[in-house]
């Protein structure tokens, strides 16, 4: 009886140190989680390591974020169970809005000195992007990767073409005589473009999104609690991508599967960021020649071409034990030596201002020129607007997108019109 | 007073398991039906409202539709084909034991494999089924991308992969008729199809019901093939009641709504169950 008593009570102290959420031995002042690929852990033990061997008493410790299906289920079980990290540095902008409500990140603005940092970082549009409604900053604008349209050289010159096509005329010019029956089996096999037909909402931010920011001049999707997207630009990329479906210059077919249609030819051109340089250098045939440009605009379009940006950013949770040691530890992150450690080690584009005449970056760029294109739209960048609702939104809109572009079951107009309506919808409920 | 601990001792590890992982999820998924809660901020009590939405929510119940869709072509195919089969391995062939095994191999192998498969199958331009409709001079189909076929699709899909399962049930029902049965029968000079309906149907009624419960409450399940392949798609086709509520729970973080609509699917499962039960005992 003794004996089993005893491991009882081993069993009730084990259940007990597992439920601790402390009991990991907090050696670090500060815990940063960054994101979980190769790059970017590369980069995070270079910047912390510096940082310790300059702060012996201010030690900082990293993790990659754990593996989960998304970085922001992970985030978002640390919420629930009370162990998130001081710092992550790889927050996507659409969700923290509802985490500042919910009260978990600390308000930066209020950090000494944060704002001058910010000014000086950053240009009054980002700035207003990453405020919240409440007024203050719970984010620091750290990296971007801007969408824009990847187009096989070799492709457009064949066609007979000096230059990508600009204008949404231009991209059916294209499409039309880029268009084949390869196998004569009477059904097109070589399109000029493809997107992604899954519904999903996420998969707007690779066509819709940055052809209405484009077309918009970066124009929101909601203000004020209200849908704003339903007007000239919105309409106008509906009837464009409607088209490109339509005449078969975009297949409905998902073509993910396969193995990469742009590499193998089977398509001219993408609606994609910078990440693809590496993969295309990696793997495409030899003579194979590639570069970017703007997004499409609509026919006379004047002024700047937007693009989404795919910002993430940097937060510092409410659990931080020392915000102003984060934020000290966080402005050796974002300084310049850092931010083009950064480019060096992840071609990835730090979110900062003037970043493509910064003498700074000029030696990466010219070694990287398929980077510097990327840079030089970074001043024309959006990322996603302040709602807590903003995937149901784009969630909405997709859903319209789908019966309209690619099934042709509404007309534009009315498939913005069901949109907008349903999206002011959410705001009343 | 020892001897009066010792049944509760017993019966505790299955208690305690019962009330962590089932008695308590499923008192917090019905509290929650009456508040909203996104994860992240405290929950807010909102009465029936969440109930309200889900009779409103014309998505939920195409959903439902779609379920039944895939359930009415599902179920059948699985039935004649799984008993034809299992029919067939109950005769004495060669490579019996082979064939059994070969059946059963998809019902072991990930669903998330099996759907990227049968993706490369269904593809329109690359896929052998239209690059073969094509051979014998047909047109192509939209398997996954029209929204008249991508549901018959997935559930021939889901048949191939779950049809072992029931082939070996069947095998086990096929397996405890009488064979004697048969034996009077021939001298009575019945023919193949009179022993296989007036035999062999009624003496495996019981597997039959077995097997209709399950795959009605497997299908009730449907997930996997329309997330990996169609994500709910071409026009909400293919969203199954368990991807909707997935999508309500694990997109949004409406938790709330989500309990609902999960709380309902339940009760709905349960109403189609019992009255299988009713029919299947009622034909006994």
């Amino acid at each position: 009886m003794k004996m089993i008593k005893k491991i009882l009570l081993l069993i009730v102290f084990v259940f007990l140190i597992s439920c601790n959420p402390d009991s990991q031995t907090r050696n670090a002042k500060i815990i940063y989680w960054c994101s979980n690929n190769t790059e970017e852990i590369e980069f995070a033990r270079y910047i912390v390591g510096k940082w310790n061997k300059n702060n012996p008493g201010e030690k900082v410790m990293f993790q990659a974020v754990p593996e989960g299906q998304s970085s922001e289920e992970v985030i978002l079980a640390a919420v629930v169970g009370k162990t998130t990290p001081d710092i992550y540095s790889n927050m996507w902008e659409g969700d923290v809005e509802s985490y500042a409500r919910a009260g978990i990140l600390v308000a930066l603005d209020t950090l000494d000195g944060f704002k001058e940092f910010l000014n000086e970082r950053c240009d009054s549009m980002v700035i207003d992007e990453v405020t919240s409604s409440d007024g203050h900053i719970y984010q620091i604008p750290w990296k971007i990767n801007p969408i824009m349209l990847l187009y096989n050289s070799s492709i457009i010159n064949e066609l007979g073409f000096s230059e990508p096509p600009k204008t949404y005329s231009d991209f059916f010019n294209a499409s039309k005589k880029f268009q084949k029956d390869n196998d004569g089996d009477g059904y097109i096999d070589r399109w000029f473009g493809y997107a992604e037909v899954l519904v999903t909402w996420w998969q707007r931010f690779f066509d819709f999104y940055p052809l209405y920011l484009a077309a918009s001049s970066g124009a929101p999707l909601v203000k004020n609690n209200k849908a704003v997207f339903n007007n000239e630009a919105g309409v106008k990329v509906f009837e464009f991508l409607q088209k490109m479906y339509n005449c078969n210059y975009f297949p409905k077919e998902r073509l993910s599967a396969r193995q990469d249609v742009f590499l193998d030819g089977v398509i001219a051109t993408r609606f994609t960021g910078p990440w693809e340089i590496s993969h295309a250098e990696k793997f495409k045939p030899k003579g194979f020649d590639y570069s970017f440009q703007n997004i499409p605009v609509p026919d006379g379009h004047i002024g700047p071409v937007y693009t989404y940006g795919d910002p993430k950013n940097i937060v510092i949770f409410q659990t931080c034990p020392d915000p102003s040691l984060a934020w000290k530890f966080l402005k050796s992150v974002l300084s310049e030596e850092s931010d083009l450690k950064f480019l060096e080690i992840t071609n990835q584009l730090p979110h900062r201002k003037n970043l493509d005449t910064n003498p700074k970056y000029a030696g990466y760029f010219t070694k990287n020129p398929k980077m510097k294109i990327f840079a030089e739209q970074a001043k024309y960048l959006k990322g996603t607007d302040q709602s807590p609702v903003l995937k149901e939104v784009f969630d909405l809109i997709s859903q319209e997108y789908e019966a309209c572009v690619i099934y042709g079951k509404k007309t534009p107009q009315e498939a913005l019109n069901d949109a907008e309506k349903a999206v002011n919808l959410l705001f009343l409920k | 007073m020892r001897k009066k601990l010792i049944p509760y001792l017993l019966v505790a590890p299955y208690l305690i398991h019962f009330i962590i992982f089932v008695a308590f999820p499923v008192g917090f998924s019905i509290y929650l039906t009456f508040n909203n809660w996104n994860i992240i901020s405290p929950m807010e009590y909102t009465g029936l409202s969440n109930y309200k939405r889900l009779f409103q929510d014309n998505i939920f119940w195409k959903s439902l539709l779609n379920t039944l869709i895939f359930l009415a072509i599902h179920i059948p195919l699985q039935i004649i084909f799984a008993l034809f089969i299992a029919e067939l391995l109950n005769q004495n062939i060669k490579f019996r034991g082979f064939f059994r095994a070969a059946f059963f191999l998809p019902v072991i192998v990930s669903g998330v494999v099996v759907t990227i498969l049968w993706q490369q199958l269904y593809g329109f331009d690359t896929g052998l089924l239209n690059r073969m409709l094509v051979k014998i001079g047909l047109g192509k189909i939209g398997w996954l991308t029209d929204p008249n076929w991508s549901m018959p699709s997935i559930a021939v899909m889901a048949t191939w992969k779950n049809v072992g399962l029931y082939i070996v049930l069947f095998l086990v029902g096929l397996q405890t008729v009488p064979p004697q049965y048969y034996e009077a029968a021939e001298l009575e000079g019945a023919t193949h199809l009179q022993k296989f309906f007036r035999i062999t149907l009624p003496m495996i009624n019981p597997t039959i019901f077995m097997v209709v419960v399950l795959s009605t409450i497997g299908g009730f399940s449907l997930f996997i093939e329309p997330y990996v392949m169609t994500g709910g798609g071409p026009l909400n086709s293919t969203i199954s009641a368990v991807l909707y509520i997935y999508k309500q729970g694990f997109f949004y973080y409406h938790m709330g709504y989500a309990a609902t609509l999960g709380f309902f699917f339940a009760l709905l499962i349960l109403s189609v169950v019992m009255i299988q039960k009713k029919f299947v005992e009622k034909d006994k």
